[in-house]
């Protein structure tokens, strides 16, 4: 038994039966580090000192038996745009190659309460922006299932970084994807909770009112223990709320439709059998399966590249050498500022900063962002009476496995495709999980993403939980531990 | 060719409020730079606004006492420009939903009441504060250093419609708003700390003209001088260049206080398209009826009812005017020493002449403990009674603010008291005449004014106690004898 | 829906100077993107723009009591910046 496989729940209670210690866990997690780093890079940074001396702590507490906490000597990984006080948050960006954040985020604020340790902070495509962990100044990170592949993105590290056991769970974050995805492609279980539910506090912002936090762990259970300590109503967030869930079955008595959409051209056959697979299983168990249609959602891309692209140009402004991070001088404030951005941002920040620019622009609002508002609310309205019919909505999370590295660099609008079946969710600020189901031919992982409505997140999970039981998805990449 | 002006005003009115509009900093007034900051006021990554109850009830009080319709449904936005001194190169601020729209300032310009309408007022955030060094000239600045203490300090901006017609219209209307603002208690109302900082856009078009003319904007003025002169100038460039033929160019000038001249600001290239779209991170805002009622219970008595009500004291139009905008204290004290003499001119003239003139000239910001203020009341009632004479009644006042005496000590020690008794002053006369005996052939040749110099004499040797009329009747009548 | 665009007007909006092989390859790429999302203009619409909510859940905003709390000290704050000089950051001439 190797313990850097183990669920969280089974790590604690051998902590607890003093079966297994703290600082042994973390000597076990940093040696997988050492080992697939150098071939993967996960991680921007790994932290070891404090953690050496905290997973000390977290000793002391299991052998008098006062750990309270189910995190307690969890070793997590950080995805490096949320903000750790006194460590660097680089956002995988040459902007911010030198900027050290003065301020915890909510999420580390509460994981510290829980006593959990941080691994490290994990690579990123800049500001969260891509698909494949390809846009970052730092370099790429690798799938661990095999090295020709991207681990998907955003959140590529903080997937890789679990996929190689490097670190138990890790935190990622979700603007069109950027969990789900990465998750898929590293055959782990991803989840973007509702939007609102976890504090964007601290999240370094990419697009504010699609933005979500969430974990990436090896089983439904561990993403459940991370999203209950996560979650909460923040008064530093205005947009967060009250995490109220809702109560909608996970038996089979609940509906799952199964979206038309997402199961037509441009979703490769591995992926479709994916979720026929899952349907057929569910249907075994006494579920009712419909088909249903979301049309709209055919725009998803349309909308939320502009959506997103809007915001980010005015959330990135602030990157502009004033009072942080790289400053590349000028004759005046103005042209240090241009200079400082010409230099600080990558290829795609670039373009959607530029793009979002011009949907804002004068003369130009009504027909591209006003229009994707308007389109984006008419989604709202749809997945909402789509969910007086069913519980739960089922289709691939990604329509294809992973790429290659640099089989979508050169084409921008073929790499914004992939994120077809995952955009929805944060369009209209869904909770949504994908989680690990088979293998394809490549033997890459594939997944299925299952949606459902508002403030209804544990009945997701709880609904997961039943579909990862029934498919026994036990792959892990090998090779690292 | 008959020219006529047309001015439209924004003011930007700094609110006293503890913290600042979006995160929970200090409002200070202090020259150390950069103490009263947070992540979301210097615009740190990660960093999120949220809103200041006590800003929004200001500025719906002001809204309220401007007769504006209040906005119940809605919201903010991003106004997105690059300025050093502006941390996230965009300022939170209300564009299309602004919490008051048409409202209507009555403003006093001597004896007549004039009625500005009011387009919108609504809700934004201050920049920090640059400093220039170098040369001590903008143009030859080598660096700027800034401070961003006031970074976040809520400002309501109050925009008029263009139907101001000359600069004494224009620091009516300002002084009007100070003292709205003041008696509304939202803010210090103090111009030389920037706390009122205004706009004007100013045209000029012929008379008949049913279209105004081209707009020049004048920015970022903040005393009443400095707004009448920059208007004055303004109107007498742009009529001279329309007389001229000459055309006038749609810009932003400066008001150079020095030079007393308004001069182009150089402006930023493409700087005019703001971008506004709905911040992401502020849901929208509604203001329920109830929130509106409570605002509501805070009215005070505004500056127009106030005028009403000591008008019918029986002062004019302008002098209530003038109390109106006095502090409180001074309104206060005259309320009370006219209710004890029934006499408004006196009470006025006494309060706002006399007493505020000394106190001036002496230093003295608030009375002194032992000055009753019913000494006032018995000062004037001394000279209805022809007791004291004006001129001794000065004599009084100047010594109890300075000494802790009553009137009637002062009158009594300083022999005040005037003399009445014909008789006794006629022995003075005779006296006097007997001792100027050379003035007194002088006067009867004609020379009519030295009667006075007979009269000082007369005042001098009696320590003022001389009722001055009774004098110079009795003398003349002994002269012509 | 019209897709001419200038690209150097919209990277003075965004203060990036850019290089001319990044305004033609930024062009080019804008261009295919607009052309993808020019599919919303085909979209019949029912929702009115008033009706529109910032946030996906609807939420209201909740305005928060004037309290101050205490955040980063003058040090924390000004720590990260590239100059600054007696408490103040300090930048080349900014002039309006
Ligand atoms: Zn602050």
């Amino acid at each position: 038994m190797d313990v850097s496989n183990l669920s969280i729940r089974e790590i604690n209670s051998l902590f607890t039966k003093k079966e297994l210690k703290p600082s042994e866990l973390y000597s076990k997690v940093f040696e997988n580090a050492a080992n697939s780093e150098a071939a993967l890079h996960a991680h921007l940074t790994l932290f070891e000192e404090e953690n050496i001396k905290k997973a000390a702590e977290s000793d002391k507490r299991f052998s008098s038996g006062k750990s309270a906490s189910l995190l307690d000597g969890i070793p997590i990984a950080i995805k490096d745009n949320i903000n750790i006080k006194n460590y660097k948050t680089t956002c995988s960006s040459k902007m911010l190659s030198n900027y050290t954040s003065p301020y915890d985020a909510t999420v580390i604020e509460k994981l510290k309460e829980q006593n959990t340790l941080f691994t490290g902070k994990t690579n990123l495509d800049e500001f969260a922006m891509g698909s494949s962990t390809e846009n970052s100044a730092f370099g790429l990170t690798k799938n661990p299932w095999n090295t020709d592949y991207v681990p998907g993105g955003s959140s590529g590290g903080s997937a890789a970084s679990v996929g190689a056991r490097s670190s138990i769970a890790a935190l990622g974050s979700d603007t069109g994807g950027s969990i789900r995805q990465p998750a898929s492609f590293c055959g782990l279980v991803g989840f973007k909770p509702t939007y609102g539910t976890v504090s964007r506090f601290g999240l370094v912002a990419f697009a504010s009112s699609l933005d979500q936090i969430g974990p990436i762990t090896k089983t439904v259970d561990d993403s459940r223990i991370i999203f209950s300590s996560i979650s909460g109503e923040d008064n530093r967030d205005a947009t967060s709320v009250i995490n109220n869930q809702l109560d909608i079955p996970s038996d089979n008595t609940a509906t799952i439709g199964v979206i038309k959409e997402l199961m037509e051209d441009g979703i490769s056959d591995e992926a479709k059998n994916e979720v026929n697979k899952v349907v057929e299983i569910l249907k075994s168990k006494g579920y009712k399966v419909k088909e249903i249609s979301i049309p709209i959602i055919k725009l998803s891309i349309s909308i939320y590249y502009l959506i997103a692209p809007a915001e980010c140009s005015a959330n990135l402004a602030r990157f502009d050498g004033v009072r942080y991070g790289l400053r590349v001088d000028g004759k005046t404030s103005y042209e240090m500022m241009e200079n400082t951005r010409a230099e600080g941002f990558g290829a795609e920040v670039k373009r959607r900063i530029l793009l979002g620019t011009y949907a804002l622009s004068a003369g130009y609002y009504d027909e591209y962002y006003g229009k994707a508002l308007q389109a984006r609310k008419e989604m709202i309205d749809e997945f909402a009476k789509t969910f007086k019919d069913v519980d739960y909505l089922i289709s691939p999370t990604t329509p294809t496995q992973a790429f290659k590295s640099g089989e979508k660099t050169s084409n921008p609008l073929e790499m914004y495709m992939s994120d077809l079946c995952t955009i929805p969710a944060n369009l209209a600020g869904l909770p949504a999980i994908s989680i690990p189901t088979g293998l394809s031919k490549d033997k890459l992982p594939l997944g299925v993403q299952i949606m459902s409505k508002p403030l209804s997140d544990n009945p997701l999970l709880d609904f997961s939980e039943i579909i990862e039981k029934e498919v026994q998805f036990d792959g892990q990449p090998k090779g690292w531990l | 060719m008959s020219l006529k002006p047309t001015i439209g005003i924004e003011t930007h009115i700094e609110l006293n409020t503890n913290t600042k509009m979006f995160c929970r900093c200090a409002v200070v007034d202090t020259d150390e730079p950069n103490i009263s900051l947070c992540p979301t006021c210097i615009g740190l990554p990660g960093a999120l606004p949220v809103p200041n109850k006590k800003a929004i009830q200001f500025i719906t009080l002001l809204a309220l006492s401007t007769g504006c319709e209040i906005t119940s449904k809605g919201m903010f936005h991003r106004k997105n420009y690059f300025y050093p001194d502006l941390p996230k190169n965009y300022q939170i601020s209300q564009f299309d939903l602004p919490v008051g729209l048409n409202g209507e300032l009555e403003i006093v310009i001597d004896e007549n009441k004039d009625y500005i309408q009011i387009e919108r007022v609504h809700m934004e955030e201050d920049t920090g504060k640059s400093s220039h060094s170098g040369s001590g000239r903008i143009e030859s600045a080598t660096s700027t250093a800034l401070d961003f203490n006031r970074s976040g300090v809520p400002l309501v901006e109050i925009v008029t419609k263009p139907v101001i017609s000359s600069s004494k219209q224009a620091v009516a209307y300002i002084e009007e708003l100070r003292q709205l603002s003041i008696d509304l208690n939202i803010s210090e109302g103090r111009l030389e700390k920037g706390n009122l900082r205004f706009d004007a856009n100013i045209s000029v078009a012929p008379e008949d003209s049913t279209e105004l003319g081209t707009k020049v904007e004048i920015k970022n003025m903040n005393s009443l001088r400095s707004l009448e002169r920059a208007i004055d100038y303004e109107i007498q460039r742009q009529t001279k260049a329309l007389e001229e033929g000459v055309e006038i160019v749609q810009e932003t000038r400066h008001w150079d206080e020095n030079k007393e001249i308004t001069s182009t600001m150089r402006s930023k290239e493409g700087s005019a398209d703001y971008r506004y779209f709905s911040d992401p991170d502020l849901p929208n805002m509604f203001l329920s009826e109830e929130f509106i009622k409570g605002v509501e219970t805070l009215m005070p008595l505004l500056p127009k009812a106030q005028r009403e009500e000591l008008m019918t004291t029986g002062l004019s139009l302008s002098q209530s005017n003038i109390l109106s905008k006095s502090e409180e204290w001074i309104k206060k004290l005259y309320v009370k020493i006219f209710d004890q003499t029934k006499d408004s001119v006196a009470s006025y003239n006494w309060i706002t002449g006399e007493l505020q003139g000394q106190m001036r000239k002496a230093n003295i910001e608030v009375l002194p403990e032992w000055f009753n203020e019913d000494y006032l009341s018995e000062i004037i009632e001394l000279i209805k009674s022809d007791k004291i004479s004006f001129t001794s009644a000065k004599i009084i006042l100047t010594e109890i603010l300075t000494t802790d005496t009553t009137p009637s000590k002062v009158a009594e020690q300083k022999n005040l008291f005037q003399e009445n008794d014909s008789e006794k002053i006629s022995e003075m006369i005779s006296q006097i005449i007997k001792e100027n005996k050379d003035i007194v052939e002088r006067i009867k040749s004609g020379e009519d004014k030295l009667v006075g110099f007979l009269v000082g004499q007369l005042m001098k040797q009696s320590n003022g106690s001389v009722n001055p009329g009774m004098a110079k009747e009795l003398l003349l009548k002994e002269l012509e004898d | 829906m019209s897709n001419e665009f200038n690209i150097k007007n919209i990277a003075k909006l965004a203060s990036i100077n850019l290089s001319k092989e990044e305004q033609d390859s930024l062009s080019n790429d804008l261009s295919i993107i607009l052309e993808h999302v020019n599919a919303l203009s085909d979209l019949k619409l029912h929702a009115q723009q008033q009706e529109i909510f910032i946030h996906p859940l609807e939420k209201e905003l909740e305005l928060q009591e004037d309290e101050v709390k205490k955040s980063l000290t003058h040090d924390e704050a000004i720590s990260n910046a590239p100059e600054s000089k007696d408490g103040k950051f300090v930048v080349p001439p900014s002039m309006e």
